[in-house]
C-alpha cells in the first residue's frame, strides 16, 4: 500500500489550547484510520487540520508535499472532508447541493443519490429534512468526491441503524477500492468493525497511533474514555451495567 | 423560462406605466405636444432609468450581504454604510446646502469612510463582522443625529427626504448608473459557483475549494461599493435590498447564477413600480419612496411565501 500522507510531529491546538501533540503517523492507499477519544478531545480539530482547514504546526506531507504548499483547488482534489451539517437558511435542495459537490461530473449525481436512499429528497430543500436525512445527504456529497483522501467526521451520527451498517460497508467498499480513510467514530463497535489504525487522543493533550488490534484493549478504552468496556466475546462494549 | 418571461414583461409594463403616471396621466404611445414629449423622455424616463439601477444595485448587494454573513436577515446598510453615507450628505448639506451635488459627493465620501471601517472586520468570521458593523452603525447612527441636531431648520425637510430615499435630486449621471449595474451583475454572475459553495458554510466552501478569505474581502468590497453608488444616488432606500433576493429565491431557487440577474431585475421593477406610485399618489407633491418600496413588496413577499409554505 502506498503512503498518502504522512503526519511529524503534529501539534494541534484551539483557542490556546493544546489538543494533542507530538502526533506521528501515515496514512496509505486502502486503509481506515479511526479516531476514537472523549468529547472536546479534539478529534475533529484532527481531521480540520489535515484537510487544512485550521492550521497546525509539525508537518503535514501530502505525496511527499508539505500541505501548506497546496493550492486550495489542488487540495480539493485530493482530499474530501465531511463534517458539520451544513446550513438550510437559503433553500438548496438535496440535488443542488450534490452538484456543488459533484462539480464537472454531475451525471453521477443520481446514481450516488440512489446508493444512499435519498432519490425520493431529490428536490426538497435540505431545511425539510432530517437529521438523518441531511447527513445521508453529506454522505452522498462525500461519495460524490473522487479523491484519495477522505476525511469523515462521525459519518453515522443521526442515522437510523440500517443506514449506519450501509455506511459502515460503504467505508469498507471504498477501501477495497483503494481510499484512504480517517473517520471519527464513537461507536466502539463500529470502529473494531472497519478500523485498521486507530489514534487515540486523550483530551488532555496525548495521542497514540497503532495497530487497531493492539490498541482495541479494554483497559486502554476504559482509560482512554473514563468510563466501563468491557469484552464481550469477541467484541469490547461499554458496561451498561445488569440487563433485564 | 416561463416565470423569467414574466419577469421581463412585468418590467416593460412597468417602464410603460412609470412614463405613464405622475402629475398628470400622458399615454407614451400618443404623446403629441412638445411638453408631453419633454414630461415623457427628459423628466420620466431618465428617473425611471435611475430608479431601475437603483433598485438593482440594491438587491444586489442585498443578495451579497446576505450570503457574505451566511444571515437572510442582512440587507445592505447592515454593517453602517447608509449610516455613514447620510452622515456625509448630511455633513454636506450643512457646509452649502443649496447644492444636491454638494450634498451627494458627500454621501460617496460618508459611504466608503463606512466601508473603510467595515474592512478592517473584514477578516473576522461573518457573525463578529456582522455584530462589528452592528455596532458600527449605531455609532454613525449617532454621528447622523448629533449632525441633524446642528443642522439649520431649513436643511431638515431635505435632509429626511433623503433618508427616506428620493429619486427627485439624483444628479449621478444615468450611463454611469445603467453601466454599474451591468458590471456589478457580470461580476456578481462570475462570482455565482463560489457564493453557491458559501451557502453551504465556510468550511464546506473552503473543503471545495474555494478560497473563502479572499471571496469574502471582494464580495465586502463589491456590495459596499454598490451600496455606496445606490445611496449616493437616491438617498437610503430601505427594504429592496432585504426583501427581493428572498422573493426571487423563492421564484427562481437559490443558485446564484439565476438569483442575481433576477434580483438585478426584480430590484429595478419594485423601485421603477414604488417610485411611479411615489410621484402620483399626493401629487403635485411627492412621497418618500422608500415608504412605498415596503408598502408594495410586502404584501407580495408575504403572499408568495404562505403560497410556497401551502
Amino acid at each position: 500500500m502506498s503512503s498518502l500522507m504522512r503526519l511529524s510531529n503534529l501539534t494541534v491546538q484551539r483557542g490556546g489550547a493544546i489538543l494533542l501533540s507530538g502526533l506521528s503517523c501515515e496514512l496509505r492507499a486502502g486503509e481506515i484510520v479511526v479516531v476514537l477519544g472523549p468529547n472536546g478531545a479534539g478529534k475533529s480539530s484532527l481531521l480540520l487540520a489535515l484537510a487544512a482547514l485550521i492550521p497546525a504546526s509539525g508537518n503535514i506531507a501530502l505525496d511527499g508535499k508539505d500541505l501548506s504548499d497546496y493550492s486550495r483547488n489542488e487540495l480539493t482534489g485530493q482530499i474530501a472532508w465531511q463534517g458539520e451539517l451544513p446550513p438550510t437558511e437559503f433553500g438548496l435542495t438535496v440535488r443542488q447541493r450534490l452538484e456543488l459537490a459533484a462539480g464537472e461530473e454531475m451525471g453521477s449525481v443520481e446514481s450516488t443519490a440512489a446508493n444512499m436512499d435519498i432519490i425520493p429528497l431529490l428536490e426538497r430543500p435540505l431545511g425539510q429534512l432530517s437529521s438523518g436525512e441531511r447527513q445521508r445527504t453529506e454522505l452522498a456529497a462525500l461519495m460524490l468526491r473522487q479523491t484519495p483522501i477522505w476525511l469523515l467526521d462521525e459519518p453515522t451520527a443521526h442515522l437510523d441503524l440500517k443506514h449506519q451498517i450501509h455506511c459502515i460497508n460503504m467505508m469498507k467498499a471504498q477501501r477495497s477500492q483503494g481510499r484512504a480513510i480517517v473517520t471519527v467514530l464513537h461507536d466502539i463497535q463500529q470502529a473494531m468493525a472497519v478500523a485498521d489504525h486507530l489514534i487515540l487522543i486523550d483530551g488532555k493533550g496525548g495521542a497514540e497511533y497503532g495497530e487497531a488490534q493492539d490498541l482495541f484493549a479494554n483497559t486502554k478504552l476504559s482509560q482512554l474514555f473514563d468510563a466501563p468496556v468491557i469484552t464481550e466475546g469477541a467484541v469490547l462494549v461499554p458496561d451498561y451495567g445488569d440487563r433485564k | 423560462m416561463l416565470r423569467w418571461s414574466a419577469l421581463i414583461v412585468a418590467v416593460g409594463i412597468c417602464l410603460l406605466l412609470g412614463l405613464a403616471t405622475g402629475e398628470q396621466w400622458i399615454n407614451p404611445f400618443a404623446a403629441s405636444s412638445p411638453l408631453e414629449q419633454t414630461i415623457l423622455w427628459d423628466l420620466r424616463f431618465p428617473r425611471l432609468l435611475t430608479a431601475f439601477a437603483v433598485g438593482g444595485l440594491l438587491a444586489l448587494a442585498g443578495a451579497w450581504f446576505q450570503v457574505l454573513l451566511g444571515n437572510p436577515l442582512a440587507e445592505p446598510y447592515v454593517l453602517g454604510v447608509a449610516g455613514s453615507a447620510s452622515a456625509g450628505a448630511v455633513t454636506g448639506l450643512m457646509f452649502i446646502p443649496e447644492s444636491a451635488w454638494v450634498m451627494s459627493a458627500g454621501a460617496f465620501i460618508g459611504a466608503w469612510i463606512g466601508i473603510v471601517a467595515v474592512m478592517f472586520f473584514s477578516h473576522l468570521g461573518a457573525n463578529r463582522m456582522l455584530l462589528a458593523g452592528v455596532v458600527l452603525a449605531a455609532f454613525w447612527s449617532a454621528v447622523l443625529a448629533l449632525l441633524l441636531a446642528l443642522l439649520p431648520e431649513q436643511g431638515l425637510f431635505r435632509a429626511f427626504s433623503w433618508m427616506m430615499g428620493d429619486l427627485s435630486h439624483s444628479d449621478l449621471p444615468i450611463p454611469l448608473l445603467l453601466v454599474a449595474w451591468a458590471i456589478a451583475l457580470t461580476c456578481g454572475v462570475m462570482l455565482s459557483r463560489s457564493l453557491d459553495k458559501l451557502l453551504l458554510g465556510e468550511r464546506h466552501a473552503e473543503a471545495l475549494g474555494v478560497d473563502v478569505k479572499k471571496l469574502r474581502q471582494r464580495l465586502l468590497l463589491l456590495a459596499s461599493a454598490v451600496t455606496a453608488l445606490a445611496v449616493t444616488a437616491a438617498g437610503t432606500i430601505g427594504f429592496v435590498g432585504l426583501v427581493i433576493p428572498h422573493l426571487m429565491r423563492l421564484l427562481f431557487g437559490s443558485l446564484h447564477s439565476a438569483v442575481l440577474p433576477a434580483s438585478a431585475i426584480g430590484g429595478g421593477l419594485l423601485l421603477v413600480l414604488a417610485d411611479s406610485a411615489a410621484r402620483t399618489i399626493i401629487a403635485p407633491a411627492e412621497l418618500p419612496v422608500g415608504i412605498l418600496t415596503a408598502i408594495i413588496g410586502v404584501p407580495v413577499f408575504l403572499f408568495l411565501l404562505l403560497r410556497r409554505t401551502q
